[in-house]
């Protein structure tokens, strides 16, 4: 066998051709699906879910979660609704958005870095708070009457909707922090093993914090374009989203036992998402029934993912046995 | 740690901190003030205490009518308004019905989340003597409790009754639902069935689904349909959130211009969107109304010049003859300018 092919490795690619399977299925269902219009359609729908996946990603990947995101997210994009509304300035209700989303993560940052309190907690208090503080704003009431806002999120440059082009972006942003960074390494290797990463130089709570802060950046634009979507400030906005957003990367591939996971996973797991509702939706099955298969599916890609790379697991330990000629294997970092 | 760490760390503190100072979400237990106790025997009193348990502070009527209860209840002198949150969760709502009754208020307000969960509470505090009220939406058949309610059949009725006329011939269509299982949900459901389709059989449903009163899941589910079906003449909501959320999807979509859309509620955008053509109508559901025969009500039952009241608010008709009185009665309150 050429050892190309023998370096070949499958189960890398899994939750590729589940979405390759999950597209050309889709294609037959439905004659709409694979039109121009249908695929920017779900591009656009799973902009937001996929940009937020990409923050708790990276949180996931550290060892940690974020369960407050899809509170913050409505927290920093009601807040940026106001502050246009009041300066007419996109810059500046961006710039407020992502520091909102920054300020609410550096809160569980310190906590999560310093405390050693859980981020499953810590992100649990910021959920409500975040809520809480957006709800105390509006009383509870939509802000309407948004004006121009509407074009990050509504509006195309040339043939592209501005939130498919936003998401490109940050997709290469994020793909190249994760891959081509010492931070980024530093991310898996804390996944991975803090304590290893920490004898090893790594400064823990540094790379910590920095992924909170790259994921309040992410949380911040991501409202920015939900409220622009929905020509709304809506204060009640993204409740469930945090479970989506991690959703999607779990379905990708990133394993919750940390340092494994990968950028362009999440975003097929988000499309998996996306796409089977949208499916669903042109083809008039009922919501009843999108959650039984979404839950279906779910459970299936990932299982299917898990038993793929089990092969995979046994062989490595099946290596370091003979490379070691006997004794228990050593394998220390998790594989998912 | 870093000096910048440091830096960032403190101000990160110092924003959360302000974040929470300012938070002040009524989620609480009801208060164990027992300086008045007993109610409802109209038993005269210099100051009332009355508890209004809410749905939920994220549902943007029920906040808008517990803002509104709160306003209303400074007309009164002798009464002090205590508003709860129950957090959409029954078991929330249940919990401050009865620390509502253990801290023996004079008389308690409940928006029901479930009618049928809530039925037990409700009943514990009838039975302990509490004035007890029932509103948005009444629970029915509770012997010795009032209520005060718009009629949800009749809120979805004023519409359909328009919309038999006005929906064109062999129209395609499609239904946004609030939450399964949701009162107002499914009388408003029922009186588009009685009252339109039964009506006009030749009007199609091509796409009909629970977009749990959100704008954005009905924003999602309209930008699917109308891929699939170019030609739908007409959105029917269950409420204006949906339908807006739904006109979000095909504004500017060529083939969608002459759409219409219905709803129901009377929410400031909705009635800026019949001003401006967009939606074609909805029927309020006026919180204020709403908040001021409550208040009514509860003075009256608690002072003794009424034993128990059931009554309803009005339905008026949002059209584009007269969207801009609304518009005008938002701005008003300030909800938009």
């Amino acid at each position: 066998m050429p050892s190309a092919l023998k370096r070949f490795d499958a189960s890398k690619y899994t939750i590729f051709i589940i979405l390759a399977a999950g597209i050309l299925i889709a294609s037959l269902l439905s004659e709409n699906f694979l039109s121009t219009n249908n695929v920017f359609n779900v591009l656009r729908q799973v902009a937001v879910i996929t940009i937020l996946a990409y923050g708790t990603m990276t949180l996931i990947i550290g060892g940690m979660i974020d369960l407050s995101s899809g509170a913050v997210m409505a927290f920093a994009g009601v807040v940026s609704v106001i502050v246009y509304k009041q300066s007419t300035s996109m810059v500046l209700a961006l710039l407020a958005a992502i520091a909102i989303g920054v300020a609410c993560n550096l809160f569980s940052a310190v906590f999560v870095a310093y405390l050693n309190v859980p981020a499953f907690i810590v992100t649990l208090g910021v959920m409500l708070i975040a809520r809480g503080a957006v709800l105390e704003i509006t009383q509870g009431q939509n802000i309407t009457q948004l004006g121009d806002f509407v074009l990050i999120g509504q509006g195309n440059l040339g043939w592209f909707p501005i939130p498919v082009l936003i998401l490109i972006a940050i997709t290469a942003v994020v793909w190249y922090l994760m891959n081509h960074t010492r931070y980024g390494r530093s991310v898996y290797a804390i996944g991975g093993n803090e304590e290893a990463s920490r004898a090893s130089g790594i400064p823990v709570e540094r790379v910590k914090i920095q992924a909170f802060i790259v994921n309040g950046v992410l949380v911040g634009i991501a409202g920015v374009i939900f409220m622009s979507r929905v020509n709304a400030g809506l204060p009640n906005a993204g409740v469930g989203y945090e479970l989506q957003a991690i959703m999607a990367p779990v379905i990708g591939g990133t394993s919750f036992s940390g340092g494994v996971g990968t950028t362009l996973g999440t975003l097929a797991g988000a499309l998996i998402v996306g796409i089977l509702s949208n499916i669903m939706n042109l083809t008039g099955v009922g919501s009843y029934i999108q959650q039984i298969v979404m839950g279906l599916i779910i459970v299936g890609a990932v299982s299917y993912d898990i038993w793929s790379k089990r092969g995979k697991v046994r062989t490595t330990i099946l290596k370091k046995r003979e490379e070691k000629g006997s004794g228990e294997p050593t394998v220390t970092g998790s594989v998912g | 740690m870093n000096t910048w760490l440091k830096r960032a760390a403190a101000a990160g503190i110092a924003v959360a901190m302000a974040t929470l100072s300012a938070c002040s979400v009524t989620t609480g237990t009801p208060g164990s003030d027992n300086s008045t106790a007993g109610g409802g025997d109209g038993e005269q009193k210099d100051s009332y205490r009355v508890a209004y348990v809410a749905r939920a502070q994220v549902d943007s009527f029920a906040a808008w009518l517990a803002n509104e209860m709160k306003a209303e209840a400074e007309n009164y002198d002798d009464i002090e308004l205590e508003v709860f949150d129950g957090q959409a969760d029954d078991e929330i709502e249940n919990r401050m019905i009865e620390n509502a009754i253990a801290n023996q208020f004079d008389a308690i307000i409940i928006q029901a989340n479930n009618a049928e969960a809530q039925r037990p509470y409700i009943e514990q505090a009838v039975a302990a003597g509490i004035v007890t009220i029932t509103t948005n939406p009444r629970v029915e058949g509770i012997e010795g409790a009032s209520s005060v309610d718009a009629n949800p059949y009749e809120q979805g009725a004023v519409v359909a009754r328009l919309a038999v006329e006005q929906v064109p011939e062999n129209a395609k269509v499609v239904v946004l639902n609030g939450p399964g299982g949701n009162m107002h949900s499914t009388e408003r459901r029922k009186a588009w069935e009685q009252e339109f389709f039964a009506k006009r059989p030749d009007v199609q449903i091509v796409g009909e689904d629970i977009a749990n009163w959100n704008k954005d899941e009905a924003l999602t589910l309209m930008e699917d349909w109308s891929l699939a079906n170019p030609d739908i003449q007409a959105i029917i909501s269950m409420n204006d959130n949906m339908a807006t959320g739904a006109l979000e999807a095909v504004k500017g979509k060529s083939g969608f211009e002459e759409i219409q859309a219905y709803g129901v509620d009377g929410t400031a955008e909705a009635a800026l969107a019949i001003e401006a053509g967009e939606m074609t109508a909805t029927s309020l559901q006026d919180a204020a109304e709403l908040a001021q025969l409550n208040l009514k009500t509860v003075h009256d039952l608690l002072t003794g010049a009424e034993e128990e009241v059931n009554t309803d608010v009005g339905n008026p008709l949002i059209t584009q003859e007269n969207a801009s009185e609304y518009v005008e009665m938002y701005k008003e309150t300030g909800q938009i300018s």
